[in-house]
């Protein structure tokens, strides 16, 4: 049987299939050697790179809940030069593709980081994560409104010739379609749909939140509904590719989101149990060949 | 190298109401493991449980792997209840530090819970190994029926034991019956290994510890990958540049606890 060929165009990029490890559990991609083949996916969005480093937030990070995880990580990482000079090239000598997971406190940490970036060789693709609940400044602040994210994405797209730049959103908003518009008419070249769910839980016990944040960010299974829908809504309104992640658990998940208009997808929470269900969605799109999004359903039953 | 395998249970054995032994056949392939290392296990293939949980290796020989697993939760019930023949997707072995032998001199162990389980394993790979001279483990318990002396009692040259309700040995944690037994002059100057929930390491750290040549604890947290990407079970480390955070899971899970910023760490 002849296999499918599953490149994938975003941008000005062309990965070599439209399946992701997820930023945040992901790590700097190489963590996982042994237990899954990077080689075999379409690319890995790294930790997200502040200028600084950031030694992310005290006290409990993470809280499994009824099919999720709670997660209040804050952003940790090695800071850009670190990532640039050392992690990115690891990643690039074991033949994987990085694509840049980037986030700033402000816009003058945000101007540093991306002169950072675009003094760098080998980065092409860039995912903005203006859309963290769990730091004090930049993340939701940014994500949440129209105005600031189209000024941030411009920013990249002027700043960054040639590079092909995804904006992920949050889904905490009334209108997610209308953020992945503003980002469109920025110049994104992709929207990644979606960061976590904002969320908490309370330890019976204590008497307190589990979190000192007290709310933090809902993953997994539990959030895959919510993810499907966005990228439902946000391919119906922009011309651009979406990349969907949230709570992809199976083959048929994945699935769910190409036909929902994804044009790829990211792997996430699942990678910590299940290490080899990327490779398993690419064996498989390999042999049906990547499914195709539904047409217009309104006049499906059921729809309305 | 670290992989992802399929473990069989061979044989389970009821400790007490809430602790059970895990035998697996040893999967093909599964790698050497050294004390203080984990292996991480999907208890099942729906979506609750939902993440891996790790457990330290109890014992690893050429065709075994023991695991100890207390009923806290609905993961660690689900397997302590699974049957012989039963298959789990065994991921490991995890962990980036491990023991270090004695080297032929005399070692105190001290234990608290489930902790146990790395003090066996280190234990038996030093007297397979003739690394180990005299072996003392202190050993704590909530009550007498989770004392699980039975499953260590070749292992060591004494086992000193404590309760919380006083039902057998010592009535106290292990911390304080360690303390009594520096004062007394029976432990101290060695090594001192420990495994327990984070308060009792942290409670020897400042005291105890101080009587003994080195402390070296391995760090029990949840965790989610285990493979240190996450950056969930992270500990602060004192450097010569300040603090540093450092994952529990590859970073450790054996810290030098004298180097462990205790006054940073929130758990």
């Amino acid at each position: 049987m002849s296999r499918h060929s599953l490149e994938t165009k975003i941008g000005a990029v062309t990965l070599r299939n439209p399946v992701l490890l997820a930023s945040g559990p992901a790590g700097y991609g190489l963590e996982y050697e042994g237990l899954l083949d990077l080689e075999r996916i379409g690319g890995v969005v790294t930790k997200t790179i502040s200028f600084e480093p950031r030694e992310g937030n005290p006290g409990t990070r993470l809280h499994e809940t009824g099919g999720g995880l709670l997660n209040s990580i804050g952003l940790e990482n090695v800071g850009a030069e670190v990532f640039f000079s050392e992690k990115m090239p690891a990643l690039v000598d074991a033949g994987i593709k990085p694509v840049v997971s980037l986030a700033a406190e402000d816009w003058e940490d945000y101007r540093m980081l991306l002169d950072a970036t675009a003094g760098t060789v080998g980065v092409d693709i860039i995912e903005l994560n203006l859309s963290c609940p769990n730091v004090e400044r930049g993340g939701m602040a940014v994500g949440t409104n129209p105005e600031l994210l189209a000024k941030y994405v411009r920013h990249a797209k002027d700043t960054l010739p040639g590079m092909t730049v995804l904006a992920k959103l949050t889904p905490n908003v009334g209108d997610i379609a209308a953020l992945a518009l503003a980002a469109e008419e920025a110049g994104a070249d992709g929207i990644t749909a979606i960061n976590t769910v904002v969320g908490m839980d309370i330890d019976l016990a204590a008497r307190r939140p589990v979190f000192k944040r007290i709310r933090a960010g809902l993953s997994g299974p539990a959030v895959m509904p919510i993810a499907l829908d966005a990228v439902w809504r946000i391919s119906r309104t922009v011309d651009i590719p979406v990349v969907g992640v949230g709570g992809i658990t199976s083959i048929a998940d994945a699935m769910k989101f190409f036909m929902a208009g994804a044009a790829a997808i990211q792997v996430g929470t699942a990678v910590f149990y299940d290490p080899a269900l990327p490779e398993r969605i690419v064996e498989t799109l390999e042999e049906t060949g990547i499914p195709g999004p539904l047409g217009d359903c309104s006049r499906m039953k059921g729809a309305g | 190298m670290k992989g992802l395998f399929t473990g069989r249970i061979i044989r389970t054995q009821r400790l007490s109401p809430l602790s059970h032994l895990i035998v697996f056949e040893r999967p093909r392939g599964f790698p050497d493991a050294a004390p203080g290392q984990f292996v991480s296990l999907r208890i099942t293939s729906t979506i609750t449980p939902l993440l891996r949980r790790p457990f330290s290796i109890m014992d690893l020989t050429g065709t075994e792997l023991h695991l100890l697993v207390k009923v806290v939760g609905k993961g660690s019930d689900i397997l302590a209840h699974s049957p012989c023949g039963a298959e789990i997707d065994i991921a490991g072995p995890f962990g980036g530090t491990v023991f270090p032998s004695p080297e032929k001199k005399d070692a105190v162990f001290v234990a608290g819970g489930t902790g146990l389980a790395p003090m066996i394993f280190a234990a038996r790979t030093w007297k397979r190994d003739r690394s180990l001279g005299r072996a003392d483990l202190v050993y704590g318990a909530g009550c007498e029926e989770e004392l699980l002396v039975s499953l260590c009692g070749e292992d060591f040259t004494a086992v000193h034991s404590a309760t919380i309700d006083g039902s057998c040995g010592f009535e106290g944690d292990a911390v304080a019956l360690l303390e009594k037994l520096v004062e007394e002059g029976k432990a101290g100057g060695g090594i001192l290994y420990s495994c327990g929930p984070t308060g009792m390491v942290r409670a020897m750290a400042g005291r105890a510890a101080a009587r003994f040549s080195r402390h070296l604890t391995s760090l029990e947290s949840v965790m989610a990958c285990g493979v240190g990407a996450c950056r969930g079970c992270t500990v602060p480390v004192k450097t010569d540049g300040g603090t540093v955070l450092r994952t529990i899971c590859s970073d450790g899970t054996v810290f030098d606890a004298s180097e462990i910023d205790w006054e940073r760490w929130e758990e």
